[in-house]
């Protein structure tokens, strides 16, 4: 068991490297005791759920088994409880308002897209590796990202942003669902179990902007003092 | 396998586009913050200037009124008075070969005459502090004191730490900052603390001055009174004429009871200008 597990860790690097840093973020929410802040204690659970299923997926692909369903079951997630997340951030009552129906819209249509798409429940094997599901998250994504922006240059009321966790957090944020927008698209055509064309660097891409994606969150996490936020 | 490779350059560019466009916008958005931020500070700045300005003004005013009242009572009412003591004296050498009772109304009239006139004085002096002008801070509060202790069954002292044996002259405004500024809070130990004892601080280092009132009264909450937005307009007076000289204060409970009150003023280097005339309303100027 622990032969195939490095044997997948040797093989598969990036990878590796992209489910295994989602620890620094979560080591440093409890250290900077940032799970006081409500939008750290979703970011923590996020992780946490995410790192449970990253690591079933990397027992099944050291065994050379399919994990096609908890790639799909990801997505579903990461939107879920990354943009319930912003509910909390922004000020504007009525983005709050269309990101709990978009949040709902997007189980319904994640379920629906995993049905439609793959033709054959029972034969993983022949599963979409991306749904639309995955571009539709990405561009929402992208569209709260930017909202926060838009707020933070009106209000004015972050004195230093290079020292403000979220900020940290929706750049990371931005950096990863703006690196894959495009990728997931071709993907969707492109990937399944049982092979597909091959892309070569590119199947990295996602990886690898995610392991950015959690340098930036954990920079974020960093910089939150549990002290000024008792304070607040 | 040429259309995989255009492919793969085609992903490669919409990719790169779309991480360097990301990029684009933290930088932008952090640039535009720091921009607007500056802005603000300008704005602020601009404006906190002019309401000092605006003060300033307001408090130049009020001393120049103070010096125009004192200048007509001085020059006016306080000759009338004078004049109207020697007519009576004159009087009273007529009367008094005459009549005993005309001489005892004479004598009344001439002691209310004399004390109307030294209510005069005190009341001119009270408004321009002259001794502040001639001789300094140091001399006008123990005056200030001496005054205040005629009438009161008060102990007042008054204690100043300089460097060197002689508290140094500061400039005009700062001198006459921390004078109405002790004027103040001492007359609000007297009215509002019910204390029988009160001290007075001052000192002078290389970078501030520092003046301390400490009454021994029933004290009070300085917390509350920011909160409940107590502080009447002699509290705010004297935050109003710190903020011209970019002055502090703190209010504190004293720890032997009773209330304490610290003003900070910067010092500033006195210029070698002349000090402005006791009455300066006897030399006009001309501003062009």
């Amino acid at each position: 068991m622990i032969e195939s597990y490095i044997s997948y860790l040797i093989r598969q690097p990036i990878v590796c490297i992209a489910v295994f840093i989602t620890i620094v973020p979560i080591a440093l929410i409890f250290i900077r005791k940032a799970y006081i802040n409500p939008i750290f204690l979703i970011l923590l659970i996020y992780l946490l759920i995410k790192f449970s299923l990253d690591l079933i997926m990397f027992h099944y692909a050291a065994n050379r088994s399919n994990n096609i369903i908890f790639e799909s079951l990801i997505v579903l997630i990461r939107y879920t409880f990354l943009s319930s997340i912003f509910c909390f951030q922004l000020e504007n009552k009525h983005f709050k308002r269309i990101i709990t129906l978009t949040i709902i819209t997007f189980i319904i249509f994640s379920i629906w897209d995993f049905f439609s798409i793959n033709e054959s429940i029972s034969s993983s094997h022949d599963h979409k590796e991306f749904l639309y599901s995955t571009t539709v998250e990405c561009l929402l994504m992208i569209c709260w990202i930017m909202v926060y922006f838009y707020e933070t240059i009106r209000s004015l009321k972050i004195p230093n942003l290079l020292s403000y966790p979220f900020f940290w957090l929706c750049s990371g944020m931005l950096i990863y669902y703006s690196s894959i927008v495009f990728l997931t698209p071709f993907f969707h055509y492109t990937f399944k179990w049982n092979g597909g064309m091959d892309l070569g660097f590119f199947i990295y891409v996602p990886s690898i902007s995610e392991s950015i994606s959690m340098i930036f969150i954990s920079i974020g996490i960093w910089f939150f003092s549990a002290k000024n936020y008792a304070k607040q | 396998m040429q259309n995989n490779d255009e492919l793969k350059l085609a992903l490669l560019i919409a990719t790169m586009a779309m991480v360097i466009m990301a990029f684009f916008v933290i930088m932008f958005v952090m640039y535009y913050q720091k921009k607007k931020f500056e802005e603000e500070k300008k704005i602020s700045e601009i404006e906190k200037n002019h309401s000092r300005r605006l003060l300033d003004t307001a408090l130049n005013s009020e001393e120049t009124e103070r010096r125009r009242i004192a200048q007509d009572l001085h020059d006016d009412i306080g000759t009338m008075l004078s004049l109207t003591k020697l007519s009576l004296n004159q009087l009273n050498k007529i009367i008094g070969e005459t009549g005993e009772k005309e001489d005892q109304i004479l004598r009344k009239t001439q002691s209310l005459v004399e004390e109307t006139i030294l209510h005069v004085r005190r009341i001119t002096r009270d408004l321009v502090p002259t001794t502040l002008e001639r001789f300094g801070l140091a001399e006008a509060i123990d005056e200030f004191i001496l005054k205040l202790e005629e009438g009161n069954n008060l102990i007042i002292s008054f204690k100043f730490n300089a460097e060197e044996q002689e508290l140094p002259r500061q400039g005009a405004k700062i001198e006459l900052t921390l004078y109405r500024i002790m004027q103040e809070l001492v007359n609000n130990a007297i009215k509002h603390a019910n204390c029988t004892k009160i001290e007075i601080n001052l000192n002078v280092n290389e970078k501030f001055i520092g003046l301390r009132v400490t009454d021994n009264g029933i004290g009070f909450d300085p917390e509350q009174i920011k909160i409940s937005n107590l502080a009447g307009l002699g509290l705010l007076g004297i935050e109003s004429r710190l903020a011209i000289v970019n002055g502090t204060v703190q209010y504190s409970k004293a720890t032997s009871g009773g209330s304490s009150a610290f003003a900070q003023i910067p010092v500033v280097v006195v210029t070698d200008s002349k000090p402005e005339p006791l009455h300066p309303f006897r030399r006009e100027r001309v501003n062009i």
